[in-house]
């Protein structure tokens, strides 16, 4: 079984690995400083919203409507920002707060109500959609009046001062190192079993990636604030998931529902703070999404429900719930970014792009439903 | 005179660690009713599964003959094929299609590849009006109750020309009305020659219908007689005739407080639908084991289920614990309450099977042991390892899926998951189902262990000896009312099992002792 796994595992890693080498032997500009900063703020959306959607398959539901909220909270900022000349810190966290709390209710609604997560997620799909195209009179609004900079437009426009992104690199490697070594050191003197080169080799890889991440984002313009708001909402999820009773609570509903109940776990307000934290996460990509726009229009956010549902899929959660990591997740989430970007960079038809795409998450599933197969039996 | 229709010789069947059927001997004469009688776990499903086909003949030792002739069914349909067909407890109907459909599922008229509609209804019809089942073949079984739905699977083996009908508990869900017009049914398709093999705890049904009775008590076939030639008594003392075994630690604690007490409890289960549960009133004392026994589907799981908030709806009654009003359903406030629930069945709603031991066993606990909502890893390790030694669970580590167990330590981790958090009235629903002798002895100890702690028990199980060796009162539950309450000290099997079968004298029982 372990060994399935570190199949799968690494078998993300080689799929990445073979989409950028097909992508650099096509346009060698893919590998570019350039194409890499941007790939990193075009991930940042979508895979923030991925790392929702982990919080809501989890314990076994699904949100169809996140791609349209997206759309509604980035415009509903856009218009308080440049219609009602509100300035931009009060009107995100004005819409921050509105979006916790829509998605409060449709948690509420799904838990109290017993109304299927699907339907009542597909309704919200429809009815953000709609109510966004009103609150934008299906004009493009841009998130700052005139060509003028404000802290919306820095969420994809700011990048970190070389010497601070440095210094971040440094820091992350070693306290990822520590965090590492602290862990193992840990299991060791409880008496379980670990691999201790096999964690090394996991820190080695990973400050490599970090320190190239770096070197090559200082090459173009440094560290963009947005990879590091990915960064800060993967940690937190992460810490969320591994060490927090909210997070082990979402597992054991996952996994078994029934179960769960009859063990004393809160269900229906564990499933509704998940609803809650997608709110937040749903804003934050909405901003992030239409602030690398520069502007919400008619189609800002649109199917990006279903690239963040690929990407969970692809990084190996299971759409029954109870099994699913952060690292799969940004795993799957860069999978996606990387097919949209590598498609654009090679100038590939929308039509494409979409067929491209999909294909790719029926594989994907298809993968899941073998690998979980053969690993069950 | 001629020989029987379907005859089993000295069939034995070995399941892991268990002899379900010991050298058993059954002949059906041709228009019989042959009536099966034993506790829970005696061996009767596996007799009927053996007869009907469902376990292939490699699988048992013995010998099979029909008409005489040995025969070996690999499969169901080989039985089918044979004129046995088996109507079980859970009735295999397609909700959806119409009475018609359902009688000849999978064995449609068909011609050119083409279901002949015309010839499926008025064939339907014929089956339903020669054996006077009184159903509109047009019908969904969706709108038959469940009496109705019981008459379509007889009529759909009838169909496929059996001869012998194998009925595992068919009146469990029936109504007063609707046995009546099953039992005259099988009377009467006994004068058509259709043999039957009757299954039921209902012992005034199987003297009104049987020709011959067999009693099975711990897979061996005890005692097989003319209805004639017995009476009710004679055949509850050979269901039950077995000594108590030595498995149970003795009686130590000083009963205490009432920590749970029920009054006139009736419970529907949903809103507007006729109560399940009927005036059920009980209480139980630190230091005490309450059992609560009766036949299967008498409403003691439901009851559990009731007190611990996931099941039905209140009609009236009170719940107090600790002498404050239970709040009706909130499963986790009462675990932190300390009340906690071990489940009958492990698989739907006791594990997260999938997920690892240390996972499972800290689930319920995990309030205590988080500060600020981040679980303190430290704590939960010494606890979960502290318990998995306690309990002597074997499992490689913390680290395994659950469900990779065996069902006695998977049993053991979810009462270590309960135990965690400290409970003061623990309710057990069948703990003991389906684990081994070793793991019953261990759960018995355990049981003991915590009354001698102060906790109160309550106890479901449908063994009466374990009732009667663990438990210091014990409460009969008969078709969701009170058959009647007992010290367990003076009780003895037989009295226990006609509380639970008989309402009537229940009643009166229940009148003397409660």
């Amino acid at each position: 079984m372990d060994k399935k796994i570190a199949l799968r595992d690494s078998s993300l890693l080689i799929a990445l690995v073979l989409i950028a080498i097909y992508f650099y032997t096509r346009d060698p500009r893919f590998l570019s400083s350039r194409n890499l900063t941007q790939l990193g703020i075009e991930l940042s959306a979508t895979a923030v919203l991925s790392l929702g959607m982990l919080l809501i398959i989890l314990p076994g539901h699904i949100d169809l409507s996140v791609g349209s909220g997206v759309g509604l909270i980035g415009a509903v900022a856009c218009v308080l920002i440049v219609n009602s000349d509100w300035s931009a810190l009060p009107a995100l966290l004005v819409t921050t707060l509105l979006s916790i709390a829509i998605y409060t209710v449709m948690g509420w609604i799904i838990m109290k109500e017993r109304v299927p997560a699907f339907i009542i997620t597909l309704g919200g799909l429809l009815v953000f959609k709609g109510i966004h195209w009103l609150v934008i009179a299906s004009e493009t609004v841009p998130v700052a009046p005139g060509n003028q900079q404000n802290l919306y437009s820095l969420l994809t426009t700011f990048y970190l001062p070389k010497f601070l992104g440095v210094a971040l690199g440094v820091g992350c490697i070693a306290a990822l190192g520590l965090a590492m070594l602290r862990g193992y050191k840990k299991r060791v003197a409880r008496g379980f079993s670990s691999d201790g080169e096999l964690a090394f080799l996991r820190w080695f890889i990973a400050s490599q990636v970090i320190g190239l991440f770096v070197l090559v984002m200082n090459q173009y313009k440094g560290l963009p604030l947005a990879a590091l708001l990915l960064g800060a909402v993967a940690l937190a999820v992460h810490i969320l998931l591994e060490q927090t009773r909210l997070g082990r609570y979402l597992y054991a509903v996952g996994g078994n529902e029934q179960a769960a109940l009859v063990a004393g776990v809160p269900v229906n307000y564990v499933v509704i703070c998940a609803f809650a934290l997608m709110g937040m996460i749903v804003a934050l990509a909405g901003f992030l999404q239409t602030a690398f726009a520069g502007a919400t229009t008619t189609t800002t956010g649109q199917l990006m429900e279903l690239d963040a549902i690929a990407a969970c899929v692809i990084g190996g959660t299971s759409l029954k719930g109870g099994q699913g990591t952060v690292v799969g997740v940004l795993f799957g989430a860069l999978i996606m970014a990387m097919l949209l970007n590598g498609m654009t960079l090679l100038a590939v038809s929308p039509e494409q792009k979409f067929i491209a795409r999909g294909l790719v998450l029926a594989l994907a599933v298809w993968m899941d439903v073998r690998l979980s197969q053969t690993r069950t039996t | 005179m001629p020989g029987p229709i379907l005859e089993a010789k000295a069939i034995t069947k070995l399941y892991p660690g268990v002899t379900a059927l010991r050298d058993v001997s059954i002949a059906l004469e041709p228009g019989q009713v042959h009536a099966l009688c034993g506790e829970n776990g005696a061996g009767k499903s596996t007799l009927i599964k053996v007869l009907g086909g469902v376990l292939p003949h490699t699988t048992y030792t013995g010998q099979l003959l029909l008409d005489g002739r040995p025969v070996q069914f690999e499969s169901i349909r080989d039985a089918e094929a044979g004129g046995i067909a088996v109507i079980h407890q859970e009735l295999a109907l397609v909700d959806e299609m119409t009475v018609a459909e359902n009688v000849f599922l999978g064995n449609e008229p068909v011609r050119f590849g083409f279901v002949q509609h015309e010839r499926m209804y008025t064939e339907a019809q014929k089956v339903l009006e020669r054996f006077k089942l009184e159903i509109d073949p047009t019908l969904r079984v969706r709108q038959l109750g469940m009496g109705q739905k019981q008459l379509v699977e007889i009529a759909r083996a009838l169909a496929k020309k059996a001869r012998v009908l194998i009925l595992d508990e068919p009146t469990s869900a029936l109504s007063d009305k609707e046995i009546q017009s099953l039992l005259a049914i099988i009377l009467d398709l006994r004068s058509h020659g259709v043999s039957s093999i009757y299954i039921s705890h209902k012992l005034d049904e199987v003297f009104h219908l049987a020709d011959r009775i067999t009693v099975i008590r711990d897979g061996e076939s005890v005692h097989s007689t003319l209805t004639r030639d017995t009476d009710t008594s004679s055949i509850v003392q050979h269901m039950v005739g077995r000594r108590v075994d030595e498995l149970f630690p003795e009686r130590r604690g000083t009963p205490g407080e009432v920590l749970l007490s029920v009054q006139g409890l009736s419970v529907a289960p949903r809103r507007g639908e006729p109560a399940r549960l009927k005036d059920i009133s009980f209480e139980v004392r630190g230091g005490q084991v309450l059992g609560i026994g009766g036949l299967m589907g008498a409403g003691r799981s439901e009851l559990l289920m009731h007190l611990f908030g996931c099941y039905g709806e209140r009609i009236s009654g009170q719940v107090r614990f600790l002498g404050q009003p239970l709040p009706e359903s909130d499963p986790a406030k009462l675990v932190r309450a300390g009340l906690v629930l071990v489940t009958e069945d492990r698989k739907r709603y006791g594990l997260c099977l999938e997920a690892m031991v240390g996972f499972n066993l800290s689930l319920s606990a995990l309030r205590d042991l988080s500060a600020n909502g981040f679980i303190d890893s430290e704590r939960e390790l010494k606890e979960n390892r502290q318990l998995v030694e306690s309990l002597s669970i074997k499992t490689a580590s913390l680290e395994v899926a659950v469900g990779t167990l065996s069902g006695g330590n998977q049993q053991k981790v979810v009462l270590g998951r309960a135990l965690m958090t400290g409970p003061k009235v623990v309710l057990l629903d069948e703990p003991t189902r389906g684990i081994d002798i070793g793991a019953k002895a261990e759960i018995y100890a355990l049981v003991r262990e915590l009354t001698e702690r102060g906790l109160a028990v309550v106890l479901v199980s449908s063994e009466l000896p374990e009732l009667i060796g663990l438990a210091d009162r014990i409460l009969m539950l008969c078709e969701g009312q009170l058959g009647g309450a007992f010290d367990a000290g003076k009780v003895t099997q037989a009295e226990l099992l006609s509380a639970a079968m008989n309402k009537t004298r229940a009643a009166v029982v229940a009148g003397e002792n409660g």
